[in-house]
Order: structure tokens, then sequence, then C-alpha cells
């Protein structure tokens, strides 16, 4: 309860004290807009972590090797987290839901099993440490980011783009019957998340002072899938609400912090029996609608209809 | 005129069915094309081809335009669709979560300019573009006969079957396409929306579009085509004026199948037959106590009603045929009959037992069964395995084993088969298979739904031969077919079902000669 009273008695202090928790609802927030991007052309990638791993350890070695500035950095491990996705993409993307998921858990596996645990300049399992990070000015580019991408990616959804890839998720043999080239907008849709993914790993490096290896596996994929599962896909606000939600809940019921992937995996099957669109369905937030809401707008446009 | 889409020998096999066999064929511009065949004959895998959902392994397939001349075979399905063909499919294929206007607004999406990179700042002129895109899309849905204000913003798995039928053929018409393909798209349609949709296409060929019709229901392809092309078992058989093509005696045969070998060279209502007729006793209309009683069934898929008050009755020791063009309801009717499907209203009696509410297990204890459309047969497992998953549900194993060997004897053709992979076998082969392993269940009552679907004529006279065996031992059938004389030959009483209703029934020999069965097939 003190969590909500200091938020809207005393914000600034509450900023002060949560600043961290800020900071990862907003890199949280990121990841979310990175899968929901996949999730609205019809593919269930969960690959993410990965290329989170991508872009968090291109920026700390380029930060640690490399003269050049941290932005220019935080951008590279965007644009190889890209380039990986690629590479990837094509082969995998051929494949289609849950076999879609499997493969690209398989390269999320591959990449941490293979490449960081034995590559000398990751520090094969140790970590990295990062002398640089920032954790009180790191806040900044998370929380200019934030909205900037959730607009443009709100955009991007109604435009010729989004609605193939639309199309896409409804029905795909119809799609191409419309002249849709799907392998083309599929293969679009998961470099756009591969590139949002890595940012936000690159932004994370830059709040820890550790790069940990196991923060990017299989547990880090599923926390991400739920933010969609819970949020909802209908529009991109969905996912954000999900991880904003699943993030700050552990602070919210400190008392049940010990159970906090208990009360996740609670929170998912109850949002999968009643309201398995998620939070934020189709018409915005259904759940902080009361009844009586729905059924007198409902008669409201029957009577202007007649 | 000039011909917009030409064909040359296009084939397309898989393993060895030649679902399509060198087929050449030419579409005038501006004229509607209709292509007919019945169940089976390559019709929706020539279209797949033409679309590029398949590849062709012969031949050219050439789409002449002002723009040029362009070779469609080795093409992907959106590159054929960004040339300008446009399809329906057989069965519907909407973006069902999408709104119909926003079914439309992709429908758009070869001729729309990429703005993605504009909408990521919406300013004034890309309004309007959105606004315009918008106003076209309504238009599109008033064509085909969509009210936007009531239809437009509705998710179109919300909308009628018959609605969503039209948004489909709206979306289509968004590509402005210069070829129009329509994969049945009267199918389960009631007479009235089948009337709108030959209207409907009737006013798009008015406007200058060329239309390629694919129906099973003749009247409507016979009514709007100017040209038709009938194939069956992949290759072309006739190709002209629709009056011309009904009179074809090989169209005639194709879709009220052979006769037994001895009449096969006769065309189906000469004085001949008569004889072969009068060697099998006349039945009697309908049986005092029915083995199998139905009343006034009816039965619904969502909003299509598939039977609409059907009644008819199976005597003991009798074998009774459903005929009918394909859609009539047959297969339906047998499906509910087996417990598979719940009618909506009617009444279905076997024995004692209320088909309507039985579970489909308790049905076939009770001696009813039924070898399904398309035979369901396990292919990797073997010919014996086979038989011995028909038996799998029986206490007494030792009895079923000793069925088993008394059925491969009683059938060599899988006797001699019986250690390899059923998928070896031929089509009729797997039907024998079929019908054997519906055995082990002894049926009072079988029921067969195409026995001979998509076999070749020597092949259906082994099944159908078998079929008179199994009768002889004093099983009841009741059997659904589209080889109408073929199955008329057969049986004692007939019933010609036409979309949803009996149309006419009688014996076997009286309804072989009736010329209305003739027009139920070939719509007259």
């Amino acid at each position: 309860m003190d969590f909500f009273v200091q938020l809207f008695t005393n914000p600034v202090g509450f900023y002060n004290q949560h600043e961290l928790l800020i900071a990862q609802i907003g890199i949280n927030s990121i990841l979310a807009i990175a899968i929901f991007v996949t999730f609205y052309s019809g593919q269930l990638t969960l690959a993410n972590a990965g290329f989170m791993a991508i872009g968090a350890y291109t920026t700390v070695i380029m930060t640690l090797y490399l003269p050049t500035p941290l932005p220019v950095n935080m951008l590279a491990g965007a644009v190889l987290a890209g380039l990986v996705s690629v590479v990837v993409g094509l082969p995998v993307l051929r494949l289609r839901g849950v076999f879609l998921a499997i493969a690209t858990i398989g390269f999320v596996e591959a990449l941490r099993l293979g490449v960081i645990l034995n590559v000398p300049i990751t520090g094969e399992g140790q970590g990295l440490k990062n002398p640089t990070a920032d954790p009180l000015g790191g806040i900044v580019p998370i929380l200019i980011s934030l909205p900037i991408l959730a607009y443009l990616v709100w955009r991007l959804t109604r435009s010729r783009l989004g609605q193939a890839w639309s199309a896409i998720r409804e029905d795909e043999l119809a799609a191409s019957s419309n002249g849709i080239n799907v392998p083309l907008y599929k293969m679009i849709a998961f470099i756009i998340s591969a590139v949002l993914a890595g940012y936000a790993g690159a932004l994370e490096t830059h709040i820890n002072f550790f790069v940990d290896p196991t923060e990017y596996g299989i547990t880090r994929t599923i926390q991400i899938l739920t933010f969609a599962v819970v949020g909802g896909t209908t529009n991109v606000f969905g996912p954000i609400v999900g991880a904003v939600f699943l993030t700050a809940l552990p602070e919210i019921v400190r008392q049940f912090m010990a159970y906090r992937d208990v009360v996740n995996g609670i929170i998912l099957i109850l949002v999968i029996i009643f309201r398995p669109q998620g939070i934020v369905g189709r018409g915005g937030l259904a759940i902080i609608r009361p009844r009586w809401w729905t059924r007198w707008r409902a008669r409201e446009r029957t009577a202007a209809a007649h | 005129m000039s011909a917009l889409l030409q064909l040359t020998d296009v084939r397309r096999h898989f393993g060895g069915v030649h679902a399509v066999d060198g087929v050449s064929l030419e579409i005038e511009e501006g004229t509607i094309f209709g292509l007919i065949g019945p169940n089976g004959a390559g019709k929706t895998t020539l279209v797949n081809v033409v679309t590029g959902y398949m590849r062709s392994q012969t031949g050219s397939i050439r789409l002449t335009s002002p723009g040029g001349t362009a070779e469609l075979a080795r093409r992907p399905p959106h590159a054929i669709a960004g040339l300008g063909i446009a399809r329906t499919f057989q069965t519907l294929r909407l973006y069902r979560n999408l709104t119909a206007i926003e079914n439309v607004l992709i429908g758009m999406h070869t001729r729309r300019r990429d703005d993605t990179l504009q909408q990521l700042l919406p300013l004034r002129p890309l309004m309007r573009l959105d606004d315009r895109r918008l106003e076209e899309a309504r238009k599109l849905l008033q064509t085909v006969g969509l009210d936007p204000d009531q239809h437009g913003d509705r998710r179109a798995s919300t909308l009628s079957y018959g609605d969503q039928r039209r948004l489909e053929v709206a979306r289509a018409l968004a590509l402005k396409p210069k070829l129009l393909i329509l994969d049945e798209p009267a199918a389960g349609m009631n007479p009235a929306e089948k009337d709108r949709v030959r209207e409907l296409i009737q006013q798009l060929n008015a406007d200058g579009l060329t239309v390629l019709l694919i129906d099973h229901d003749m009247r409507l392809v016979m009514g709007v085509c100017q040209r038709i092309v009938v194939l069956n078992f992949g290759r072309k058989i006739a190709d002209g004026p629709p009056a011309t093509v009904s009179n074809d005696p090989a169209v005639v045969t194709a879709y009220l199948g052979s006769h037994a070998p001895e009449s096969a060279s006769h065309v189906p209502g000469s004085e001949e037959m008569d004889i072969a007729a009068t060697a099998k006793p006349a039945a009697s209309a309908e049986p005092a106590s029915p083995l199998l009683e139905v009343r006034d069934l009816e039965v619904a898929y969502g909003a299509i009603k598939a039977v609409r008050g059907v009644s008819f009755g199976v005597g003991k020791g009798e074998i009774v045929a459903l005929i009918g063009a394909n859609g009539a309801g047959k297969s339906t009717i047998l499906n509910t009959l087996s417990g598979v499907l719940r009618p909506h209203a009617g009444i279905a009696r076997f024995g004692d037992l209320d088909l309507t509410t039985a579970a489909p297990d308790k049905i076939v204890r009770a001696g009813l069964a039924q070898i399904p459309e398309g035979r369901e047969i396990l292919a990797r497992l073997t010919v014996r395995e086979n038989m011995e998953l028909g038996a799998w549900a029986r206490r007494d194993r030792g009895a079923a084993h000793r069925e088993i060997d008394e059925l491969m004897k009683q059938f060599p053709i899988l006797g001699q088969r019986q250690n390899l992979p059923a998928g070896q076998l031929s089509g009729g082969e797997q039907q024998i298979l079929a019908i054997a392993r519906g055995l082990l269940a002894h049926p009072s009552l079988l029921l067969l739904d195409e026995p001979s679907l998509g076999l070749a004529p020597q092949m259906v006279d082994t099944v159908f031969e078998v079929i008179q065996r199994i009768h002889t031992e004093g099983v009841t059938i009741l059997l659904v077919e589209q080889n109408a004389l073929r199955a008329l030959e057969i049986a004692d009483r007939a019933y010609v079902v036409e979309t949803g209703r009996i149309l006419l029934s009688g014996t076997g020999t009286a309804l072989r000669r009736n010329p209305e069965v003739q027009k139920a097939y070939l719509g007259g």
C-alpha cells in the first residue's frame, strides 16, 4: 500500500527511491514492444533474449576496448542484433507456430552456451564488468526512448506494412493472394524486433555494472512472453501495460517477493482463463471498465441508430 | 478479342495421382469462363497452379496484358497477384478477426504506395489518401451488395455466411484485377443467394472484368459462362460454349458416372438400359417397418443449412442410395446418422436407438457402421495392422483375429498384400480395406460414403461387386454416391438429394430412366 501512497503523495521521493525499478520497467517495456512486433505479424518467436545479449555484450565490449562514445556503442549493439537476426531469420522463419518458438529458443541457448560461454572476450561465463555504468544517468535514455519507440511502432501498425502484418497473422495464404510478400514482411518484423531487443539489452548494461550471461536464457525469454500474453497483443500498448504491471508487481506486494515466479505463474493462468485476449483487448482497457458502462454504451448506440 | 490467359500443357502430378494432366486452355479477355468437372477432377489444383500456390511441372502459363506478356509458372503467389490475378478460395479465407473494411483495405496492398515512413509522421496529405482509400473500400462493399454502414465495421467472422462470401469477392476486387478467379463462390448457398451471385458476376463482367468461374452448380455455370472447359481425372474432356458442352456424351458420362461394363457405350436414357433393369425385381416404395427411419432431419453448420428437412427409410436387407451433386448434403446426412454430427431438428431412429442423441461408439455397437468418405486408412501401418485397429475395441481378441483371417481370404486383394503399408495400395484397394475393416464391427446396417470417389473405372466395378457381395450376406446398405447411374444399378431404392432436400425418390430402375435425374446433375 505504501507503494501507491508514496506514488501519489510524494512522486519525487518515489522516483528517487525507485529509480532502478523505473529503469527496469522502461527496459522491459521496450522488450515488450519487441515481442509485440513479431506477435503482430503472427510469429511466435522467442529469440529476444538472445538479441538482448548481443546488444548488451557488443555495447560493453566496445566501451571496454574502443574509444567510441556510448550512444554509438549502444546503437552498434542494436544494429549487430539486427544483422544477426537476418542470418537467423532466413532458415528459421520458414517454420510456424510452436516449431518456430522451439527453433528460436534453440538460437538463444546456442548463443549463450556456444558463443558467450566460450569466447574469451565475453568473459566466458564469468560475465563482464562494466566500470562505466551509470545507474542514475542511464535512466534518461530509457525514459526518452520508450515513448518514441511506442509511438513509432503504433504508427507502423497503421501503415501499409502494419496492415500486411495483420493480414499475415490472420491468414498467410489469403495474404499472398492479396499480393503480400509473406516471407519478406515476416523478415522485416523479425529484424525490427531484434533491433529493439538489442537496443533494450544495450540500455540495460548501462544501469548495471555487470553483464551476467545467465540473464539471457530461457527465464528471460519466458518473462518477455508473459508481458505480451498478460497485456494482450491487439495493439502496442498491451504488452507495455503487461511489462509495467509484471515488473512493478513484486515491489507492490513485497511480502510475496520470495514467491515472485509463483505469483507470476498464477497471474498468467488467471489471465489466460478469464481474459485470453490480454488486459488490453480490442477497444482499450476493458478490465477497468465496469459492466454497467458497456451495457450503457450499447444502449446509447442502439438509440443513436434509430 | 485476345487471350488474356493462356495455359499450355500444364501438368501437376502428386506421386502417382495425376491431379492436372496436360491441360491447355485460353481465356479470352472480357469473358466469363467456366471450369467444371466432377469432384476430384483437378479444378482447384489447376487454380492453385495458375495462382502460384503449386508449381506446374511442365508447360507454360501466360498472362497477356497491354503492358506485355508475362510467364506465370515459377512465380510466387504474391507476384502473380501483383500482375493482376485475384482469387477467392473454395473454403472461405477471410481475415476473420479484422473488420470488413480492413479486409478490403488489405486487398488494395499491391496498389497502395508504400507509406510506412510517412505514416510515422501523419501529415495532412496522408490523411487525405487514407480517406480516399476508405471511401473506395466502402464503394467496393456496395458493389458486392454489402452495406458499408451496417457491415463495414463488423468483424468478418460475425458476418453471415453469404455476406462472408461476398466480402471475399470485394477483397479480391480491391486488387483491381485483370482476371478474377472465383472458386465455388456459390457453395453452400440457397437458390436465392445463388441468383444474387449470378447477378454479381454478370454485373462485374459488364464492367469489363474477365472472370474464371469454378462451380459445381451447373445451372449457375451454364447460365453465365460464354465458354466452358470440363475436366475429368485431370484432363480436359470438353471445351466450348455451354450448349455444346452440356450435350457432350463424355461430359454426361463424367457427371452421371459410367454404367456396368456391358452397357458402358450407351448414353443414359437410351432404350437398352431397360433390359438390364428388368433383371432386378422391382422393390416396394417405402418399407413398412424400416430398420432406419429418418423424419424431417435438419442439420446446419453455423449459418449454413446443409440438410433442410429430409425424410426417408431403409428396410432390412435393402440397398438404398442417396445420390446428388457435390454439396447437396449427402455426407452430412450420413455423418448425422453415425453420431458425428448432431441435427438441429428431426428424428433419426435405428431400431430402438435414437441416433440424434446416442454417442457414436454406442451407435457402432448397435450395428450401424460408417465407411467415411476418403477411407481414413492409416497409410504407414500395414494392411493387417489397419484391420487389427478396426477390432481394437473388441474384447474377444481371439475371435477377432480369426475373423480378420477369414476376411483376408474373402478379399484376396487384401490377403495378398496384408504385410504391405496400406499407403501403397491403390485407391480402390484402400476402399476395400476400409469396407473390410468396417465389417469387423458386425454391422447390420453399413453406411458407405462415396466408395467410388477418385477410382479408375475397373476399380469401381470391383468395389461395387464387393458391396453387392456383402449385401447378399445379409448386411443392409445405405450408399451415398456421386456416380449416380452406377449406384442406381445396384440400389433397390434411391433418393435424389439437392441443396439439402429430397428432390425425387423411387426404385433404382425408375430413377435411372427419369430425365429429372440427369437434370439434377447437369442443370438441364
